[in-house]
């Protein structure tokens, strides 16, 4: 009696163990099916955006014998020779049966307007090559890059390209003398930006990003971890600390262009600050990531085990230094994740940007928090929006360029943590 | 080596046998009834280090200790016992002040260190801390090297004058805690990665290194196996040569085998107070005898 | 860390404070422009020259919109407001008034040139004709009923046949700008309205209820014909090339720049080249503006020099650098006009 009853209380069980690792078996399935998914998705997003960019790392270029004409610098200043003349002349002698005003017009659209400025900065830095001949690597106009990397069909109608049949011909002919190729783009590295493609640059962009970065990571970690501090540790539990935290946690969800707005009109019109400067938008990211810190720090702080508290003020240690040589080293990993996290969000930012002036049309690159700058994703969103085909593959170039500076913050954020974790 | 030599003694009585029970049958005239909550047994001694006197403990509403008044002599061990949720670890932890870290606890009444009010307005807790220090019932050490967990009162203390001085408080602390010889050729490993009784014991070497007159113990066996128990228990015995400690303990064994002195709590009351071997063999109250008997608890 | 923290916060207040006093000392070196996303391309492309061309600073160019631009243009007369402001329509009264208000007294007007807005779709299908009452027609939310009578309903229309016989029989699928943009605004008032006053009893409305005229040909269908496309002009181009059978609204540039994909519409029997624009054929184009503060003319170092260059000829003219990125110039005769106006800084005024 008893051991069939057994039996069937343990056959019972065994039907429904049979159940429960189905179920866990499922869950398991679709767990890993939700991380394939955001793989994949992740994947397309990066494989797509590099097959569009990786192309505006290369930049087609004309060598051109350009003889500095000893004639032509006959003036006071070097600024007003007139050095379009010097690229006019060389590519005239590359095809000297170019004739008519309309077929020379046509020519010297190959060449970049900016190959004018690449000499007189060759001249400026270095007087001495007035009256030489020298062989120089010259960008060429963006419509021939997009033809050389296959943007602009040969199939279609003459009317309908950028380029005529005379122009793709000529390019043609400087292809087979070895005159024109797609070389390295430093000038995208090394540049500001500029309305035309194959002169613009994301250097202008990531340096502002990173004053800004600096200057929000500079206030809002000390002043987030200062907050986090007082009001996990030292404020008396009462309405007021409650309405600041509600508030705090409220901010964190407000969109970000009313820091915008704030900024507009707390820095920019009460203080007077400059428009445009990455010290402004620093102080307007710094508003917005404050409460994402805050949180992030208080849960950190609440994570370390009262008992390591109780051990420091049991061995008589004050509240101050339980704090510093115990409760924050344990609380700083966490931290550093809630401050990176902030930062990425910063780094991402637009719309706060807007209202103090930071998305604007900036060449020079920023020498300081108060020069006018923009940042990483205005520009793609500025060159994302300009008519121009080349730039269709530098917005995606520039994606690459924020994904990079988004990849090395992480990682320096997990390098800290690993670091700040090892001393135990 | 005396406290050790009372435990077969006392044994016997903590586990209630036929005997013991035909006997109290026979004392019931005498023991006082589980009503009256006044202290019985004589909390008070001649020669007293620490004096509490009216003591009533609050968390907001909750009344959690009521005019509890008791002496902690020179040099003994006074054991506080009683069924949890008595007040014992609360009262243990108005000794030192650790109570102030929580906000809604309000201590009332006169606590004394060698005559000094610890609760008055003058007194700086961070050098009471260091006078009275303190075990908990888990060992924490801090996630750091087992010298610099023990370095770290000196230091904030600014008790050792040079290193050398340091290396020699941080090894003879270990020394008295017993764990030198197990830990003297690794001071640079982190003291997490001990073991429960070593860690145990790191805490208490921890808590000596500087120099406190007083260590208070919440439970300091309980998350230890009985082997480290043991240990822990026979160094409370070496310590009690230069310290004066006060454990409290749900382990009734442990009470009796290293106390001079028990202290029976119950529901925020001091029931009774007597020499740890008249109130395990004799109890006067009703209630202490419950408990001991192991009625409740 | 706490109190590292506070040294710092304080220390960074100081440095903030001087650095906006000095700032506000010593003025701007370099010139503010601000304003419309349909001038940006122009004017970055004439700062740029500028900044490589002069020993001057390269002007600063915020793409604010037109709106956005008035209002920060029309703040002040101080140094630290915008010295130039960019429009893809004309300043409003409201917006000169404000000027005048807060003492921004003295703005010279310069139109730059035209810019089209055309339909366009990709070159797999055939080029279409529309007339403007075509387009009213399809892309209205209310249209007067197709039975005859004189009274409005819900657009009915589903293919582009349904609306005029002569067009192709595909579903009415137009992406276009948000009705935030300059780019919107302008379609809707000169190619809806021009269709929606060729019928008749609409047309009359106007003298009877102008505000319900404006909204009678002014809406846009909300059905899902017409599909809002974000501001990226870009983005519709591409749209288009994926979908055949779309048709897409936005800036001449955008076509001139993707000729080889897509093609624009006639529309009102003219197509929308550079020539037809230019000579004022084409109906769906607006005038392009800036708008100078005359007091920071001599103060913010390169003003005068700046202007001169965006009007000159190598920049606006008929060759000139500006038409290589889309501006379609003004004739010759109001081209020399408005570089006199910028030459004298002819002050505008504008009544009600």
């Amino acid at each position: 009696m008893q051991s069939r009853k057994k039996e069937t209380s343990m056959d019972k069980m065994n039907i429904g163990l049979a159940k429960r690792y189905r179920k866990e078996r499922r869950f398991r399935l679709f767990g890993l099916a939700a991380v394939f998914a955001s793989i994949t998705f992740l994947g397309i997003l990066f494989v797509s955006i590099a097959a569009n960019g990786w192309t505006a790392f290369q930049q087609t270029e004309i060598l051109l014998d350009v003889h500095f004409d000893t004639a032509e610098f006959d003036v006071d200043n070097l600024y007003s020779v007139n050095y379009g003349a010097l690229v006019k002349n060389s590519m005239r002698s590359l095809f000297p049966e170019v004739k008519g005003r309309s077929d020379k017009r046509d020519l010297y659209r190959l060449m970049s307007s900016g190959a004018v400025y690449i000499l007189q900065d060759m001249v400026m830095k270095d007087s001495g090559i007035i009256g030489s001949t020298q062989q120089i690597w010259l960008p060429a106009d963006d419509e021939v890059d997009m033809l050389m990397k296959g943007h602009i069909s040969r199939d279609v109608t003459e009317g309908d390209r950028r380029l005529n049949d005379k122009q793709i011909s000529w390019v043609d002919t400087l292809v087979a003398e070895k005159r024109l190729e797609k070389k390295f783009n430093t000038t995208f590295f090394t540049a500001g930006d500029s309305r035309e493609p194959e002169l613009a640059g994301i250097r202008g962009a990531a340096v502002g990003s990173l004053f800004t970065l600096a200057v929000t990571l500079l206030l809002s970690f000390p002043i987030g971890v200062a907050t986090a501090v007082y009001l996990e540790e030292f404020a008396p539990r009462n309405k007021w600390t409650d309405l600041v935290e509600v508030n705090i946690n409220n901010l964190a969800a407000v969109p970000s262009i009313v820091f915008g707005l704030l900024g507009l009109a707390v820095f920019l019109n009460i203080f007077g600050m400059p428009r445009s400067a990455p010290l402004v938008g620093g102080l307007v990211l710094t508003l917005m990531t404050l409460p994402t810190i805050i949180i992030a720090s208080r849960a950190a702080l609440k994570s370390v085990p009262p008992s390591i508290r109780e051990a420091a003020l049991g061995v008589g240690a004050s509240k101050m230094q339980a704090i510093t040589h115990h409760i924050l080293p344990l609380a700083l990993p966490g931290m550093l994740t809630g401050t990176i996290i902030g930062m990425a969000q910063a780094l991402g930012e637009t719309a706060p940007l807007l209202m103090i002036g930071m998305v604007a049309f900036i060449v020079d690159v920023p020498g300081s928090v108060t020069d006018p700058s923009t940042v990483l994703p205005v520009q793609i969103y500025l060159w994302a929006d300009s008519p121009e085909r080349a730039f269709v593959e530098r917005t995606s170039a520039a994606i690459m360029v924020l994904l990079a500076f988004l990849i090395s913050m992480n990682a320096i954020a997990v390098f800290l943590r690993r670091k700040f974790e090892r001393r135990w | 080596m005396e406290t050790m030599g009372a435990v077969a003694d006392i044994g016997d009585l903590v586990f209630p046998g036929v005997e013991t029970m035909v006997r109290e049958e026979s004392r019931q005239e005498e023991k006082v009834e589980r009503e009256d909550r006044s202290t019985v047994g004589r909390p008070f001694v001649d020669d007293a280090r620490m004096t509490c006197r009216d003591v009533n403990v609050y968390y907001g509403e909750k009344h959690a200790i009521r005019n509890v008044s008791i002496d902690v002599g020179r040099n003994e061990v006074l054991a506080m016992i009683g069924p949890s949720g008595c007040g014992k670890s609360t009262f243990l932890r108005c000794l030192n002040r650790m109570n102030d870290t929580v906000d809604s606890c309000r201590v009332f009444g006169d606590i004394q260190l060698d005559s000094l009010n610890i609760y008055d307005k003058s007194v700086d807790v961070v050098p009471l801390r260091a006078q009275v220090g303190m075990v908990f019932q888990k060992p924490n050490p801090f996630p750091k090297s087992i010298y610099d967990n023990v370095a770290y009162g000196p230091k904030i203390h600014g008790l050792a004058s040079s290193r050398t001085d340091l290396d020699g408080m941080v090894e003879s602390s270990l020394k008295k805690a017993g764990l030198w010889k197990e830990v003297s050729d690794r001071l640079d490993q982190p003291g997490t990665g001990l073991s429960g009784g070593q860690q145990q014991r790191l805490c208490i070497a921890r808590a000596i290194a500087v120099r406190p007159e007083v260590i208070l113990m919440d439970e300091p066996c309980s998350a230890l196996d009985p082997i480290a128990t043991a240990t822990v228990e026979g160094l409370i015995a070496e310590l009690q040569e230069q310290f004066t400690i006060v454990i409290v303990t749900h382990n009734m064994q442990q009470a009796a085998r290293v106390s001079q002195r028990t202290a029976y709590f119950h529901l925020g009351d001091l029931i009774e107070v007597g020499s740890t071997d008249r109130v395990f063999t004799n109890p006067r109250h009703r209630l202490t005898e419950d408990y001991i008997t192991g009625r409740f608890g | 860390m706490l109190k590292k923290g506070l040294v710092f916060v304080a220390a960074a207040s100081i440095a903030v404070s001087a650095v906006s006093s000095a700032y506000a000392a010593s003025g701007r070196d370099y010139i503010s422009v601000v304003g419309s996303s349909t001038v940006y391309p122009f004017a970055t492309t004439v700062a740029e020259q500028f900044g490589k061309t002069t020993k001057f600073k390269t002007p600063k160019i915020e793409s604010t919109g037109s709106g956005g631009g008035m209002k920060l243009f029309c703040t002040g007369s101080g140094i630290d407001t915008p010295d130039i402001t960019n429009a893809s329509r004309r300043i409003k009264y409201s917006e000169y008034e404000k000027c005048q208000n807060n003492g921004v007294k003295k703005i010279t007007e310069v139109k730059i040139g035209y810019d089209g807005i055309v339909m366009a779709n990709s070159k797999e299908e055939a080029q279409v004709t529309f007339t403007k009452k075509d387009i009213f027609l399809a892309l209205a939310k209310d249209v007067p009923d197709p039975k005859g009578s004189e009274k409005l309903v819900a657009n009915p229309y589903k293919t582009w046949k349904e609306v005029n016989p002569s067009l192709p029989d595909t579903k009415i699928e137009v992406l276009g700008p948000p009705p935030t943009s300059g780019t919107r605004d302008a379609f809707v008032e000169l190619a809806m309205e021009g269709g929606c006053k060729q019928i008749g009893w609409i047309k009359a409305l106007k003298k009877k209820d102008k505000k319900y005229f404006k909204s009678v040909c002014h809406t846009v269908r909300e059905d899902g014909a017409y599909i809002e496309a974000g501001e990226n002009d870009n983005l519709i181009v591409q749209k288009l090339t994926a979908n055949p059978k779309a048709f897409g609204i936005f800036g001449f540039s955008f076509l001139d720049q993707n000729g080889d994909k897509i093609q624009g519409s006639i529309v009102g029997g003219v197509s929308p080249t550079f020539e037809n624009i230019a000579a004022g054929k084409y109906p769906v184009s607006r005038p392009l503006y800036f708008y100078v503060k005359n007091s920071h003319v001599g103060v913010v170092p390169g003003m005068a020099e700046f202007l001169n260059e965006f009007t000159s000829e190598k920049a606006w003219g008929e060759d000139g650098y500006l038409s290589d990125k889309g501006l379609i110039p003004m004739p010759e005769a109001e081209r020399k006009q408005f570089a006199a106006d910028v030459k004298g800084l002819k002050a505008l005024v504008l009544t009600k």
